[in-house]
């Protein structure tokens, strides 16, 4: 089997663990370009500006995007 | 070596683009491709993206590369998010672009395809993108900031209400209008009407799906909703030929007036978990998606277009809508060209989410641009279909008579030509009983979108298209009616708070129902009237649409106006000041028509006149409401007229040195995303 040379990952592992990446990637793009929620980018976020408390569950997280993004009527245009 | 070639680039898609306009003005008489329009029309945004609009980013409005955004500043992870900037692209696409676009071309093609075209690209590059731009940079240098309270703090508070009620008013106008087209598409067709009735019950799993099964997986549910959407367009062939299933929805006009407005009632007051964010992420897949396949379709089939250049209803005896060629194609074809309704998503949600000041001319002026090049779609898709067809469809029944050989004669006595089988084969051919007046323009514009898509991908067949481009349309226009009614609402609690602190509190539940009741009941009423119409309502409530939009973007335009004079930068406030000057001379001249015109198809007082003592069951309600549509259109122009004066003063002032040139931008922070 071929593997990568120092690393002793198979080849085949490491194009799909890129693939997977890539797709992750691109998913998180079509989440912002639609306007969606992206809760590993909060906890990202949340752990860089105030580590040491503890993020929102993924439940109260949604919650709370979906009242400040819709609560108040979303501009919409005609 | 570089600029040699850059000259050299931009010269030839300039002299491409004078091509593109020659072409479209001197070929009479014979068909001529689409691909002329679209050559037209690309090379122009090009052009005016590369140069207008680097000179407001850098001459007029002096955008900062080191200045940080709001997004970097304010930074929470949630609605202040810096974004890479064709994400952002993207994402303010998505929230500008509606029905406006494709509904307002269709119907301006009654005067030919020339003044609508060259009016979505003149409008575009010299005001619609401007004003976008400015609204969007004015935003971004104010922490975001709505156009509201833009108006309030650097014109004063007068215009700050002005405007204020002028947005309640035309999102009345706007949700009516547009409820109106659905219930027109939607009307005696049971494929329509079925799938779009299924998005009810697929909206209330995926909220299910995002809030309790799966939280947050919003594209997980959007994927499961779509091919559910799929499947129900599928199945609302069988449910057409089915008697039975055919019976139970095949709707007349009023009852899907009635069923719109519990709707939108309905999406209100309920959680927005429920039905109203769901609905909003399908729709977004749906418009995003069919926007992109539609352009790609074009440009792969370049059609020809049949309907000739200049029709003679430029002298004001259209059918389709009263006026002549000046004002109304200009408020006729509002969204594609300028629409006031962008300033306020360039002052929402856009302007919060700009990662550095530099990209904001892709987003404010190119995000502007891509609209424009949806309205030329639309007017290709329009004016693909024969000018006969086009007319059979978008005349209302009390000029065309009941049946095809009536609708035929008159069609003739306008010097077109329609065979009486036409029509019927072409009902057939796109699975509806009939397409006879079918007004409001969607049925018009899905069959062009039918012929086109079918042309490219002809699997399907043009009946499944069809019911497909009815879906699209009708998906996100009771997107708008389900959001705009919310955002009504909001703002009626905030004005009724300062009569009665109680209503002001918007999550107090008497409150909410109150508040919904009345911005439903106002749009409820133009819907329900412009239904019942025998002249088909769109005539006159289109019109009243465009007025309240082109002068919600004068509104905007006298902000932007200030806001340079108050800069110091009064010398390029040309910029704002030519559209706002061409726009309140086109729509307030078109305001004046509908109220004081002789002619009783245009004028709201002179057809109320015409039926005075009339004894028709319906003279006394159509006196009323031509009274009322005058009164509207009249307050309309008042309050853009109350926002222009006070502006005015304000300029006076600063440039005679009375008052001190003070603008309210956040403090400078130099940005840390610095290349």
């Amino acid at each position: 089997m071929l593997t990568d040379r120092g690393t002793g990952v198979p080849g085949h592992r490491r194009t799909f663990a890129a693939l997977r990446k890539w797709v992750a990637q691109a998913l998180a793009v079509v989440r912002q370009v639609v306007g969606a929620p992206d809760y590993v980018r909060y906890v990202e976020h949340h752990e860089r500006c105030h580590p040491g408390a503890a993020p929102l569950g993924p439940r109260e997280y949604y919650a709370e995007f979906v009242s400040r993004r819709f609560g108040s009527g979303t501009s919409r245009c005609c | 070596m570089r600029r040699p070639l850059s000259v050299l680039g931009w010269t030839a898609i300039g002299v491409l683009g004078a091509t593109g306009f020659g072409v479209l003005a001197l070929r009479r008489g014979e068909s001529i491709n689409a691909a002329w329009l679209l050559v037209a029309g690309v090379s122009s945004y090009l052009v005016a993206y590369r140069f207008y609009a680097r000179f407001l980013a850098l001459k007029v409005f002096a955008i900062d590369a080191r200045r940080a955004t709001p997004a970097e500043r304010l930074n929470n992870g949630r609605d202040f998010v810096p974004t890479s900037k064709w994400v952002l692209y993207g994402h303010h696409f998505a929230a500008i672009a509606g029905a406006g676009p494709l509904i307002g071309p269709t119907l301006a093609a009654q005067f030919g395809y020339l003044p609508g075209t060259l009016w979505l690209i003149a409008g575009v590059v010299l005001g619609g993108a401007v004003q976008d731009f400015t609204i969007l940079v004015a935003s971004m240098r104010r922490d975001g900031k709505s156009l509201g309270q833009m108006a309030k703090e650097e014109v004063n508070s007068v215009a700050g209400t002005a405007a204020m009620v002028a947005i309640l008013a035309i999102m009345i106008i706007l949700l009516a209008v547009l409820a109106l087209v659905v219930v027109n598409a939607l009307k005696a067709s049971p494929w329509g009407l079925f799938t779009i009735a299924a998005t009810i019950p697929i909206a209330l799993l995926m909220g299910w799906w995002m809030k309790a099964l799966r939280p947050g997986r919003v594209l997980e549910a959007s994927a499961i909703g779509v091919t559910l959407l799929l499947c129900a367009l599928v199945a609302g062939r069988w449910v057409s030929q089915d008697p039975t299933w055919s019976g139970w929805f095949t709707w007349t006009g009023p009852n899907l007036a009635w069923a719109i407005i519990i709707y939108g009632f309905a999406a209100s007051v309920l959680p927005v978990w429920l039905l109203l964010s769901p609905r909003d992420y399908l729709s977004t897949f749906l418009k995003v998606g069919t926007v992109l396949f539609l352009a790609v379709a074009i440009l792969v089939l370049l059609p020809p277009l049949r309907m000739p250049a200049l029709t003679r209803f430029t002298d004001g005896t259209g059918p389709v809508f009263a006026g002549k060629v000046f004002p109304f194609a200009f408020i006729t074809i509002a969204c594609g060209a300028i629409s006031g309704f962008h300033a306020l998503v360039a002052s929402g949600t856009t302007p919060k989410m700009l990662m550095r000041e530099t990209h904001a001319p892709l987003i404010g002026y190119g995000g502007m641009l891509m609209e424009s090049f949806v309205g030329l779609m639309a007017m290709i898709a329009a004016a693909t279909l024969e000018p006969g067809v086009y007319l059979a469809m978008n005349v209302p029944a009390s000029t065309l008579g009941p049946t095809a050989e009536t609708a035929a004669r008159k069609i003739a006595e306008w010097g077109f030509t329609l065979q009486p089988g036409t029509m019927e084969a072409l009902a057939r051919q796109m699975g509806e009983a009939t397409l006879l007046s079918r007004t409001g323009g969607a049925p018009s514009l899905a069959v062009g979108m039918a012929t086109i898509l079918g042309g490219v991908v002809s699997g399907p067949g043009l009946a499944l298209w069809y019911h497909f481009a009815i879906m699209f349309e009708a998906l996100f226009i009771l997107t708008t009616v389900d959001a705009g009614t919310r955002v009504g609402r909001f703002m009626l609690q905030e004005l009724a708070g300062y009569v009665w602190k109680p209503m002001g509190r918007t999550s107090w539940y008497p409150s909410i129902v109150v508040s919904s009741a009345l911005v439903v009941a106002g749009w409820g009423y133009f819907l329900y009237q412009g239904v019942v119409d025998p002249l088909g309502g769109i005539n006159s409530l289109w019109p009243l649409f465009g007025i309240a939009n082109q002068l919600l973007a004068a509104v905007a335009l006298c902000v932007g106006t200030t806001i340079l004079v108050k800069m110091g930068r009064a010398r390029h406030a040309w910029v704002t000041v030519v559209p706002l000057v061409w726009l309140t001379a086109a729509t307030l001249t078109a305001g004046w028509q509908k109220v004081f015109a002789a002619d009783p198809r245009l004028g709201f007082l002179a057809h109320a006149r015409s039926l005075a003592g009339s004894a028709g069951p319906d003279a006394a309600r159509m006196v009323f409401n031509d009274r009322l549509d005058a009164g509207l259109a009249l307050v309309f122009m008042a309050v853009v007229l109350v926002v222009i004066a006070a502006s005015a003063r304000e300029w006076w002032l600063v440039l005679s040195h009375r008052r001190a040139a003070e603008v309210h931008e956040s403090p400078f922070v130099e940005t840390a995303y610095a290349d």
